[in-house]
């Protein structure tokens, strides 16, 4: 039998039975699919980097097709960040009649950077030889509909990559090998407790450093190329979603938290949705992403900061470009009692 | 429905019943007894149209501030965030809307309503003043609307 992809099948944070559920149905069935091995494992968002189980991932060569309970943003740059790189797949879900427009638009941008010239820090990388397919398994409890995806997917990645891939059973694998890893789901495990950090997006994120100056619980780094990377991850603070709000291209996602535009919801990557917060009564977002950082100071023990501590460069005015239309109106609107 | 009051939204006509109040992050309150209630005006309802996403981050019983932020919603068009019309506690959420939002478009000035809490309301509008607040916000609403929509 031809390996063309390979399955991996990534536990909701509860123990929701009907999540757990899902989950095992799916084991079982993409497990018997030809083609394709099926690897069971903890949460991913969760998994430590050095965890047995992101080792494991880490070898793995060839498409990956990820099912799990987050956006599928979320799923393919919580990866990235483990060191698991793969090109953004674009997967065919049937959806609601409702998000019908929003497909459409995000098809248009490849689900990848935007079409503007903005240099993102995915066109430095080399080019990726293989595809990270993820599924979102809150769009459907129906199985079948899972099965039909990744079935798609394999006749896919058969196409483009004809030989075999054999190399992760280090070696030809006698039959008795093969049986053991066909036809049954692998679990793998590691303990994992629920963490809290943000995921970068690459193909939206500029480099700009604008989370790095706000936030001031050392999360954020760079590498040594200088490129921005979420360094300290468990030194975030519980719930805080506050650097994603100052980030000017939405890169920052927080698979966990409950608003879709932070936790990485495709209808939203490409600011298709109008937010109305101002207009509904709210505080813009940097404002209230130094209040969020300030409850977390506070609660911390430390002195708030307001407004006084990175604050975003193009609040101040320190733009390099001409303000447009767009920026007046939007002063306009801060001084409007709303 | 007793007496009500419109506002054109372009070709939209939005009503407004007279028999409650508003407030300017445009929900309506309707006082009962010691307590008010909360929902969304035709205005509100009319730039988020279909809503199917609902959350509430604040449990009943919790005090808010005056515009503290306490819940998100999400239409096929629009999301924000949102914000506490006065200061006061939360006294109870509407649960039918946690099953299906989208009674916030078909019924928001009766089975749509969204909480009650308790609070001064002497700061809320009577409809003719709430009127005259939208036709102060009615352009720059327009303008921010299609400002994002050209992005």
């Amino acid at each position: 039998m031809t390996i063309h992809a390979h399955v991996v099948i990534s536990y909701g944070q509860s123990n929701n039975p009907t999540k757990r559920q899902l989950e095992s149905v799916l084991a079982e069935r993409l497990a018997k699919l030809d083609g394709v091995t099926t690897l069971v494992v903890p949460n991913l968002y969760d998994l430590a980097p050095t965890s047995s189980t992101i080792q494991r991932l880490k070898t793995l060569p060839g498409d990956l097709i990820v099912l799990g309970w987050l956006y599928d943003r979320a799923t393919h740059w919580i990866l990235d960040r483990n060191g698991v790189l793969g090109k953004f797949g674009i997967t065919e879900l049937p959806i609601d009649e409702d998000d019908e427009e929003e497909l459409d638009s995000s098809l248009d941008g490849d689900n990848e950077a935007s079409a503007d010239d903005m240099a993102r820090v995915i066109d430095e990388r080399p080019a990726l030889d293989r595809t990270i397919y993820s599924l979102d398994l809150r769009k459907t409890p129906d199985v079948e509909v899972f099965v039909d995806e990744v079935e798609r997917i394999v006749s896919i990645a058969a196409q483009s990559r004809p030989q075999p891939l054999l190399d992760w059973l280090q070696g030809e694998g006698t039959a008795e090998q093969m049986s053991r890893y066909l036809g049954e789901p692998e679990t793998t495990d590691d303990a994992t407790g629920r963490r809290w950090y943000p995921v970068i997006d690459f193909s939206r994120c500029t480099n700009c450093m604008e989370c790095i100056d706000f936030c001031l619980f050392g999360v954020y780094g760079v590498n040594g190329a200088d490129t921005i990377l979420v360094e300290q991850a468990d030194n975030c603070r519980k719930g805080c979603p506050a650097c994603s709000r100052v980030c000017p291209e939405n890169a920052i996602i927080f698979p966990q938290h409950k608003t879709p535009a932070i936790a990485g919801s495709p209808a939203n990557a490409g600011g298709l949705k109008i937010d109305l917060s101002q207009l509904f009564g709210g505080s813009n977002a940097v404002t209230e992403a130094a209040n969020e950082r300030d409850e977390q100071l506070i609660m911390a023990g430390r002195d708030a900061v307001g407004m006084a501590v990175g604050i975003p460069k193009r609040q101040s005015g320190g733009r390099a470009t001409d303000r447009d239309e767009l920026d007046n109106l939007v002063d306009e609107l801060d001084s409007l009692d709303l | 429905m007793s007496d009500e009051l419109t506002f054109m939204m372009g070709e939209f006509e939005a009503v407004f019943p007279t028999d409650r109040k508003y407030a300017s992050n445009h929900m309506w309150g309707q006082q009962r007894g010691d307590h008010w209630r909360f929902g969304f005006t035709a205005y509100a309802v009319r730039l988020l149209q279909d809503v199917y996403f609902l959350e509430w981050d604040v449990e009943a019983g919790r005090e808010l501030r005056d515009r503290q932020q306490m819940g998100a919603i999400e239409s096929k068009k629009a999301e924000s965030d949102l914000f506490s019309p006065l200061h006061g506690t939360v006294l109870k959420f509407n649960g039918v809307l946690m099953d299906d939002p989208s009674h916030i478009n078909v019924d928001k000035y009766t089975d749509g309503w969204l909480f009650d809490m308790t609070g001064d309301g002497s700061g809320l509008m009577a409809a003719d003043d709430y009127i005259v607040h939208l036709n102060s916000v009615w352009e720059i609403t327009q303008k921010t609307i299609k400002g994002q929509l050209n992005q």
